[in-house]
């Protein structure tokens, strides 16, 4: 059955060996040149001494590695493509060619062949993906520190062991829809589809309330006293001091506020008089209140996100196996 | 006598029909059995349901006394080679066989080898450009080197030209007479049967309709043939299957019980594409055996 999956899959097996090796390849070479400019610039140094300000040494660096940009979007598809290429024809290319009959009535039941075939490509997936993440989150640790940035989009997503997680569930999404579908092509584009549908649910939905988030207070005019300690703020709010919501983000609305302080627009000026602003202010409470998660809960919303994968996983990939063995023929 | 395969109302339903309803029938050990149908008559319904391909919605089937799909120590002792003859493209004739020796346990890899030589192909060559007479001999040499004790064929002989058609029946008569095994090989050249088989299934509407050996089958049915007129009762005859009428002409095809010796009908044999053809006419006739179920242990359920 290894001689099997091997001869049937090892088309696909070497060409994604040979893309993992090439992006291996480009992470190695670009990434002792990150990794070096990340100290010669001064930005390694002055991010390890606290209360400096390194805005600019940061901007420079990266401005310096702005052309690395496109990595992104396309760690972001590479799991797709394992669903796709991996995952959807698995099954389905199997019964479009009626092969299943040939497969199926050998010695080996059914059961073994899935079985077998799943195992494989799940372990080859899990080996690719955790090598390639683990790269990845070396290249780009001086982006991240230098951005003091592991939380948002396009960063979470590509680091640590989510990456694991979502290339698993791509290839469980491929095989299942290809099971139901039973016709290459109409999986692999079903099988993107779905994938793209579930990581955006996940990630715009349900990734912010893994944990309660907390909130913090500071004046309208101050900055976020948790700034620099890698929070994910999920949202700011205008509020004043009875606690009600003004608008979202950091907004002056002086209309709004002339309803409260009719002494800023009384004359007609303009511009307005900065001081009755800043008095009115002052007198109705008006603040800033963000909701944010702690940047030390990381590696628990890593774990709960590739735990939330890995369970739909292993979800998907056991109804691909029931459904070979009681529905398929 | 005891049965290779016994089927008990056996059906099989998809969405919104039924691919074969109440089927039932008994196919003895060491028979080469013939199992012809119109098309959609539920042949490929029927052998996928019997490889365990496929599961009844209702009824029971029952191979060598296990039941398909349930039983995983069914599968090394059945051969198939379903319609169309289907094979991995892109592997040699050589990896078909080292695919069936990977997959079976029981596996006589000299049979296969020494049956595609004989059939003069390249064990070098990718299946995917073999001829549709040779892609069928390497599914056959696959089949017999399970060294299987049931053979299924579901319309092996559909896409080959009439030569690859007797040479694909010569070599597994071969096979057949090598290994001994029971076979059921459905098609609808039923000429090209005739050669091969003992025994005749006759599906039709998703019924077994007719089912009996050959030999007893082609023995007990006659067509009699005479001056046109009403037809009354003739001594020997058990049933009319069909009863055409032409002006001066009447020509019946009957299933007898005895010897026929009334003067005012000429008696002839009847060859088996007759026989087929006459009861396919008549879908409301039947030829079968009294039902054995009861002392197969097998219950009919609806």
């Amino acid at each position: 059955m290894i001689w099997l999956t091997w001869r049937q899959h090892r088309m696909q097996v070497l060409v994604g060996a040979a893309v993992l090796a090439a992006i291996a390849s480009f992470l190695l070479l670009t990434g002792f040149g990150i990794a070096s400019s990340f100290r010669t610039t001064g930005l390694a140094g002055c991010l390890a001494t606290p209360g400096r300000d390194c805005t600019l040494v940061s901007a420079l660096f990266n401005k310096r590695f702005s052309g690395l940009q496109f990595t992104i979007p396309l760690f972001l598809v590479l799991p797709a493509l394992i669903g796709v290429f991996w995952g959807a024809p698995l099954v389905a290319r199997e019964v479009e060619q009626g092969t299943h009959r040939l497969a199926w009535t050998q010695g080996v039941t059914r059961l073994r062949w899935i079985n077998t075939k799943v195992a494989a490509m799940g372990a080859a997936t899990l080996a690719g993906a955790a090598a390639l993440a683990w790269l990845t989150s070396w290249w780009s640790l001086p982006f991240v520190r230098a951005s003091d940035d592991r939380f948002s989009r396009g960063v979470f997503d590509l680091r640590g062991v989510v990456p694991v997680g979502y290339a698993l569930f791509a290839l469980a999404v491929g095989v299942a829809v290809g099971t139901l579908v039973r016709r290459t092509v109409p999986a692999m584009a079903a099988t993107l589809g779905s994938y793209a549908v579930v990581r955006g649910v996940v990630e715009f939905w349900i990734r912010p309330h893994f944990a309660g988030p907390r909130t913090v207070s500071y004046g309208f005019f101050g900055s976020n006293p948790r700034s620099g300690l890698g929070d994910w703020v999920l949202s700011t709010r205008t509020v004043d001091g009875a606690g009600h919501v003004l608008a979202r983000g950091q907004v002056l609305d002086i209309n709004l506020l002339s309803h409260r302080c009719p002494s800023i627009v009384l004359k007609g000026e303009f511009p307005f008089n900065q001081t009755a602003v800043q008095a009115c202010i002052r007198r109705i409470g008006l603040h800033l209140e963000a909701t944010y998660q702690p940047g030390n809960r990381y590696w628990t919303f890593q774990g709960i996100e590739a735990a939330v994968f890995v369970a739909l996983s292993v979800g998907l990939l056991a109804l691909s196996v029931w459904w070979v063995r009681r529905r398929v023929a | 006598m005891t049965a290779a395969v016994i089927a008990a109302g056996l059906g099989k339903q998809y969405r919104d029909y039924w691919a074969l309803r109440d089927c039932s029938l008994e196919i003895p050990e060491g028979r080469v059995a013939a199992l012809v149908g119109p098309n959609g008559a539920g042949k490929t319904t029927l052998l996928h349901m019997l490889t365990g391909l496929l599961r009844p919605t209702a009824g029971q089937v029952s191979l060598l006394g296990r039941t398909p799909g349930d039983d995983s120590g069914l599968l090394p002792h059945i051969g198939f080679v379903a319609q169309d003859v289907p094979v991995y493209r892109s592997f040699t004739v050589a990896e078909h066989l080292e695919f069936g020796r990977r997959m079976n346990k029981r596996w006589d890899g000299d049979l296969a080898r020494a049956r595609v030589e004989r059939a003069g192909i390249d064990l070098g060559q990718r299946a995917g450009s073999l001829s549709g007479g040779q892609r069928a001999q390497v599914a056959l040499a696959l089949a017999l080197a399970k060294r299987p004790d049931l053979l299924l064929l579901d319309e092996p002989l559909a896409s080959l030209d009439p030569l690859a058609r007797r040479e694909f029946l010569q070599a597994l008569m071969e096979g057949v007479v090598e290994g001994g095994h029971t076979v059921v090989l459905s098609s609808h050249l039923i000429a090209d049967l005739e050669r091969v088989c003992d025994h005749l299934i006759v599906l039709s509407a998703s019924r077994t309709q007719v089912a009996g050996d050959i030999e007893d089958l082609l023995g007990s049915h006659r067509i009699l043939t005479g001056p046109r007129r009403e037809v009354g009762r003739v001594a020997g005859v058990a049933a009319i299957v069909q009863e055409t009428h032409t002006d001066r002409q009447t020509t019946l095809f009957v299933r007898t019980n005895g010897p026929i010796h009334d003067p005012a009908w000429s008696v002839q044999e009847v060859g088996l594409e007759e026989l087929v053809l006459a009861y396919l006419g008549q879908p409301n006739a039947t030829a079968l055996p009294r039902p054995r179920l009861a002392n197969t242990g097998t219950e009919v359920s609806r």
